[in-house]
C-alpha cells in the first residue's frame, strides 16, 4: 500500500517539477483565464445584479477552458522519447501512474483557479467573504471532478490522431453534471446564498460525482494505458 | 388561431422524425453497399496475389 | 444461418409495419385533440417511444461493452458500435420532436427540461464515442477504448438524470408531458407502448443490419492485411 503512494507521489512531484520548470502549460492557462476575464468583463457590466447570477457560469466556463490546456498535456508530455512506454512497462501500477498525474493536474489547475479567482473579484467586483470557504469547497471538488475526467481521456486519447481534438469533444459531455452543479452552486454563493436547502442536491451530485468517477478512473486505467 | 399553426407543427414534427429515419436508413443501405464492393476488390487481390 | 437471420428481419419488419399501420391509425383518426394542447401532442407518440428506445438502446450497448470488455470478443464490440449508432439516431429524433412540440406549447425552442437535456448529453456522448471510432484504426484498441469511453458515458447519462430529477421535484419546470392534466384519457396511453415495441422492433432491425456491416468491414481490414503480406 504504502509502495503505492510513494509511486504516486513521486509520479505526482515529478510532472509538478517538470511543470514548473518550463511553466508552459501553467502560463498558458492563466494568461487564458485572464483574456477570457477581461473580455467577458466588456461583454456584462461587471456592477449589475445579473452579473451575480452567471458569476457561477463563467467563472467555471474560464476554470473548463484553462483546464483542458493542462490537461491535454499530462500524457502527451510522455509521448517524447518513449517515456510513456517506460513508465507503463515499469512495475508502477497504472493506477498508481494515474494517481500521481491526476494529483499533480489537480495542484497546478487549483494555483491557476485561485489566481483566476482573484482577478475574477476584482474585475466584477463581487464580495463572497462570507462564503469564502464554501466556494471554496466547492472550486475544489468541481475542479477535482474535472482533473479525473481530464487526466483520464488524457490516457486514453493520448495515442490518437486527433488527440487535440478528441479531449475535448469526450471529456466536455462527460463534465457537465459536475459543471451543472459547480456552475449551480457558485452563482448561489456568489449571491449570498448559504449553501443549505436546495443547494445541497447540487452538492451531493458534485461529490457523488468525484466519488463514483475516481472509483472508475482507478478500475479502468488498466485497460486504457496498458491495453 | 392556434389550429392551424398546431396542426402545421405536429406535422413538422412527424416529417422530421420520419426524416431522420429514412436519412440514416439510407446511410446504412450505402455503407452496405460499399462494403460488397470493397469486399468483393480485397477477396480479388487476395486471389490474384496467392 | 443468413436464412435464419433474413427470416428474423423479415418477421420484425412486418410486425413493425403491422403495429404502426394500426397506431397511426388510432393517433389520426381516433383520438380526438388534447383540451389543453391541441393536435400537437400527438407528436408524444413519436417522442416518447424514441426516449424509451434510446435509453434502452444505451443500457444495452452499456451491456455489450461491459460483455466485451469480459470476454474480448470482438463481435461484442460490433454489437456495441451498432447499437450506440442506432441510439443516436433515435436520440435525434427525440430532440427534432422534442423541440418542435416545445416551440409550440412553450413559444421557445428549448428548455431544460429534464429528458430533453439528458438526451442531449446522450447525443453528445454517443456522437463523440462514434468520433472516437473513427479515430482508431487497430480493432482491439478500437474495441477497448470505446467500450470505456462506454460505461464511462452511461454512468453520466445516469447522473445527469438523477440530479435533474432531484432538482425538478423542487423547482417544477417546463416538462414536455401530457400527465401533468392528472393523467391521459383511456385509450390515449396505449398507442405510446405499441409504438415503443414497434420501434424497438425497428431498432433491432438496423441494429443487425449495422452490426453485420461492422463484423464485415473488419473482415475486410483483416482480408486487406493478409493480401499486403504476400
Amino acid at each position: 500500500m504504502s509502495s503505492f503512494l510513494r509511486a504516486s507521489y513521486t509520479i505526482a512531484a515529478k510532472d509538478l517539477r517538470s511543470e514548473m520548470r518550463t511553466k508552459e502549460a501553467f502560463n498558458a492557462s492563466f494568461a487564458f483565464s485572464l483574456v477570457i476575464l477581461v473580455l467577458f468583463s466588456f461583454a456584462f457590466d461587471p456592477s449589475s445584479e445579473e452579473l451575480r447570477t452567471i458569476s457561477g457560469g463563467l467563472l467555471w466556463l474560464v476554470f473548463s477552458f484553462a483546464g483542458a490546456l493542462v490537461l491535454n498535456r499530462s500524457f502527451a508530455r510522455e509521448l517524447q522519447n518513449d517515456c510513456l512506454d517506460a513508465l507503463v512497462s515499469s512495475p508502477v501500477p497504472a493506477s498508481a501512474i494515474f494517481l500521481g498525474k491526476t494529483l499533480a493536474n489537480f495542484l497546478l489547475l487549483m494555483i491557476v483557479e485561485i489566481a483566476a479567482l482573484a482577478v475574477f473579484a476584482v474585475l466584477y467586483d463581487t464580495h463572497f467573504s462570507k462564503q469564502f470557504w464554501p466556494v471554496v469547497l466547492v472550486i475544489l471538488l468541481g475542479t477535482w471532478g474535472m482533473t479525473v475526467i481530464g487526466t483520464m481521456f488524457s490516457a486514453l486519447t493520448v495515442n490518437l490522431r486527433m488527440r487535440e481534438m478528441m479531449l475535448p469533444t469526450l471529456v466536455y459531455p462527460l463534465l457537465i453534471p459536475a459543471l451543472m452543479a459547480a456552475m449551480t452552486l457558485t452563482s448561489d454563493l456568489m449571491s449570498g446564498t448559504p449553501l443549505g436547502g436546495d443547494n445541497m442536491i447540487w452538492l451531493r451530485v458534485l461529490a457523488g460525482f468525484d466519488f463514483i468517477y475516481t472509483v472508475l478512473a482507478v478500475v479502468f486505467i488498466d485497460i486504457v494505458l496498458v491495453g | 388561431m392556434i389550429d392551424a399553426r398546431n396542426f402545421t407543427y405536429m406535422f413538422y414534427g412527424f416529417a422530421a422524425a420520419f426524416v431522420i429515419l429514412v436519412v440514416y436508413v439510407v446511410s446504412l443501405a450505402l455503407r452496405e453497399r460499399k462494403l460488397i464492393h470493397e469486399i468483393d476488390r480485397v477477396r480479388r487481390m487476395v486471389e490474384r496475389e496467392k | 444461418m443468413t436464412e435464419t437471420r433474413d427470416r428474423i428481419l423479415f418477421v420484425l419488419a412486418a410486425v413493425c409495419a403491422v403495429l404502426l399501420v394500426v397506431d397511426f391509425y388510432k393517433i389520426f383518426m381516433i383520438l380526438p385533440d388534447e383540451a389543453n394542447q391541441g393536435a400537437i401532442y400527438r407528436i408524444v407518440y413519436v417522442h416518447v417511444p424514441s426516449i424509451f428506445t434510446g435509453f434502452t438502446g444505451f443500457f444495452v450497448a452499456l451491456a455489450a461493452s461491459g460483455l466485451y470488455l469480459a470476454t474480448g470478443k470482438l463481435k461484442y464490440d460490433a454489437f456495441a458500435a451498432a447499437v450506440t449508432e442506432v441510439s443516436l439516431a433515435f436520440a435525434t429524433i427525440v430532440l427534432a420532436t422534442g423541440m418542435i412540440w416545445g416551440r409550440i406549447i412553450w413559444g421557445i425552442w428549448w428548455a431544460w427540461d429534464a429528458r430533453l437535456t439528458t438526451m442531449l448529453v446522450c447525443w453528445l456522448i454517443y456522437a463523440g464515442y462514434l468520433m472516437l471510432r473513427r479515430a482508431i484504426d487497430e480493432p482491439t484498441q478500437r474495441a477497448k477504448l470505446s467500450a470505456v469511453v462506454s460505461i464511462f458515458g452511461c454512468v453520466d447519462i445516469l447522473i445527469v438524470w438523477k440530479s435533474i430529477e432531484w432538482w425538478r421535484t423542487q423547482h417544477p419546470a417546463p416538462v414536455l408531458s401530457i400527465r401533468e392534466g392528472g393523467g391521459m384519457g383511456r385509450g390515449m396511453e396505449g398507442p405510446i407502448y405499441w409504438n415503443w415495441l414497434a420501434f424497438m422492433c425497428l431498432a433491432a432491425i438496423l441494429v443487425m443490419v449495422r452490426t453485420r456491416q461492422e463484423q464485415r468491414s473488419r473482415e475486410i481490414d483483416s482480408l486487406r492485411r493478409m493480401a499486403h503480406s504476400y
